[in-house]
């Protein structure tokens, strides 16, 4: 166990050595992803100004939503950018992912090992900012449990969005054609799940409830957070499955994963 | 499992499914809906054993099924049929042990990390293989040496030139004293000083340290200079599994003797061999090999003629393997 924890700290100072050569654009890249993020969020803040609230929700109440969101996928998409399904069916095609199964250490510990995106730090700082004005707007009771819940609701979306990633990756053992879908789940999930979900149609709701367990992970801990009633009307102890959701989707995806890798295996395509 | 032998390959198949394409207009649509399959059998009933410590050529022309071979040899891919014992292993099945006793350069792509000073690189190695300091120590000082790596050890992978990058690639192969090397199209693109440094290094540690290797190329003279034995693939199908001589001696043409005579004789003629070209002093003979032996043909012209100098050339082997894969003499 240590030794794993050993060769993947010196992986990710590989990484991280060999990104700060390139120190200017290191710079720029971080500016560049911290100004889409508030770029994004700003347009949000103008619209909410004028229309008030997003289906009930006030500014300060998304902006939590929002930053906590944009952090956890920042995180997860640093830490397991080796997964990004473009940038591994990259890998595969090129047959850098070969030289990997090459050497012998436990293959997911390599790809993680394999790319640390630092310029993501941009986003999660831009996260953390988002919520740090969110709890100045919003008037929400912090007690001693939220204050332990948070940070556990965090490492819950970060293993969530990771088991997307994840499956995306493997996808593209089987196709390279279908990436853009790979990236409606990823992408696309992440978007919608800045915003409160009771917004959206009762089928997409259900999709993100039964199939893609998202809800729990931001919505109703958001509910738990801030305080805010459940339309829905489901059971309090939903706002807590969030570790739940966020572990059950990494360990099933990394169940597949190592199914593709026989897969792949078997075709070496 | 014969303990003698450091690869047992019997009766090795690997067959793949490869979608079939309609064309036009039509065809495409057709493509979206329907998938027939084709059958290839790219590795189709491979039998071998190899000893430790020799030093094998793995030949075939483009899609023969060599580099299907050497990836389940590597445990890349898993057989369809048939059996692999490599070092003890079944090599797919106990990858991260397997793969630790084995060393692998692909040639057209590295292992090294391409934004690191190559040292770097090498230094990560130490710790993925769990490398002894002491042995690692000592094998990167040789390989330092005999690889000349000195003056780009601190350069960037991404700004080596395609000889050093083999060079290096080849070092952070044997850092961890595999007991058996495969190398596939080594000296690719490499330029003659190169290909003869890496020819030599790969001599040498087969010598020094009995390493077993196991060379695919494209380039025969590899395979003239370092392997004595080759085996060649063709469809799927070992054609030929032997010794370098007697793929020459069956199949390799005929001989050259080149004599320089000390004067320009009128008749050159000599019982044996035919001359095939004259210029000045020098004149060139061919001759059968199994008819004459090259002292006995030596022996005739000295005894008529005064000679300054004379070589032998051997049949081209590049020449041999290309009648052998057009003509299909070795029909399996």
């Amino acid at each position: 166990m240590w030794r794993v924890l050993d060769l993947y700290r010196r992986l990710l100072a590989v990484q991280i050595r060999a990104q700060l050569q390139y120190r200017i654009a290191f710079w720029f890249d971080l500016l560049g992803t911290a100004g889409i993020t508030t770029l994004e969020f700003g347009t949000l803040a103008l619209i909410l100004q004028r229309f008030e609230n997003v289906g009930g929700w006030k500014l300060g109440e998304v902006a939590f939503l929002y930053g906590l969101i944009d952090m956890a996928f920042g995180t997860m998409d640093m830490l397991f950018s080796g997964f990004d399904p473009p940038f591994f069916g990259q890998q595969v095609r090129q047959g850098r992912f070969d030289q990997l199964l090459l050497r012998p250490v436990n293959i997911t510990l390599q790809v993680l090992g394999s790319r640390f995106e630092m310029r993501r730090l941009g986003r999660i700082a831009q996260g953390g900012l988002i919520v740090g004005a969110a709890l100045a707007l919003t008037k929400a009771h912090w007690t001693l449990a939220k204050v332990i819940y948070l940070p556990v609701v965090f490492v819950s979306q970060v293993s969530f969005f990771g088991g997307l990633f994840i499956v995306g990756a493997t996808i593209t053992f089987w196709t390279v054609e279908s990436i853009e879908v790979i990236n409606i789940f990823t992408y696309g999930g992440n978007e919608m799940m800045c915003y409160p979900m009771h917004v959206y149609p009762d089928w997409m709701r259900r999709f993100f409830t039964f199939v893609v367990p998202a809800i729990f992970l931001n919505y109703y801990p958001a509910l738990y957070f801030l305080d805010k009633p459940d339309p829905f009307n489901m059971p309090p102890f939903v706002s807590f499955l969030a570790p739940v959701a966020g572990l059950g989707v990494l360990v099933a995806a990394l169940a597949f994963w190592r199914f593709g890798i026989r897969h792949y295996a078997s075709t070496g395509s | 499992m014969d303990m003698s032998f450091i690869i047992t390959v019997s009766n090795l198949q690997k067959h793949f499914k490869v979608s079939r394409h309609h064309r036009g207009l039509t065809g495409a649509l057709r493509n979206l809906f329907s998938r027939d399959y084709e059958l290839v059998r790219a590795v189709d009933g491979v039998n071998f054993q190899i000893r430790p410590g020799e030093l094998v050529g793995y030949l075939g022309p483009n899609g023969a099924g060599k580099s299907t071979t050497i990836k389940m040899l590597a445990g890349l891919l898993v057989p369809s049929g048939g059996e692999l014992w490599v070092n003890g292993c079944v090599p797919w099945r106990e990858r991260e042990t397997y793969v630790a006793s084995i060393g692998a350069v692909f040639g057209q792509r590295t292992t090294l990390w391409w934004d690191l000073p190559v040292i770097e690189s090498l230094d990560l190695l130490e710790h993925i293989y769990k490398i002894p300091r002491e042995r690692f120590r000592h094998n990167l000082s040789e390989f330092r040496e005999m690889l000349d790596l000195d003056p780009f050890l601190n350069t960037p992978v991404r700004s080596l030139s395609l000889g050093q990058r083999m060079r290096a690639d080849l070092c952070a192969a044997l850092l961890h004293d595999p007991t058996l090397l495969f190398l596939d199209e080594p000296t690719i693109g490499l330029d003659v000083v190169a290909k003869e440094r890496i020819r030599q290094f790969i001599q040498h540690v087969n010598d020094q340290y009995g390493t077993t290797v196991i060379l695919t190329t494209h380039d025969l003279s590899d395979v003239e200079k370092l392997c004595k034995r080759v085996m060649i693939i063709d469809h799927g199908r070992l054609l030929f599994n032997g010794e370098l001589e007697t793929l020459r001696d069956r199949f390799g043409g005929k001989r050259e003797l080149v004599v320089d005579f000390a004067q320009a004789y009128e008749d050159t003629a000599v019982e044996g061999a035919q001359v095939t070209e004259r210029e000045g002093q020098r004149v060139v003979y061919q001759f059968e090999r199994g008819s004459i032996t090259a002292s006995e043909l030596i022996g005739r012209l000295s005894a008529r003629y005064r000679i300054r100098d004379l070589s032998v050339r051997e049949p081209d082997i590049e020449a041999t393997i290309r009648r052998i894969y057009e003509q299909r003499l070795l029909e399996p």
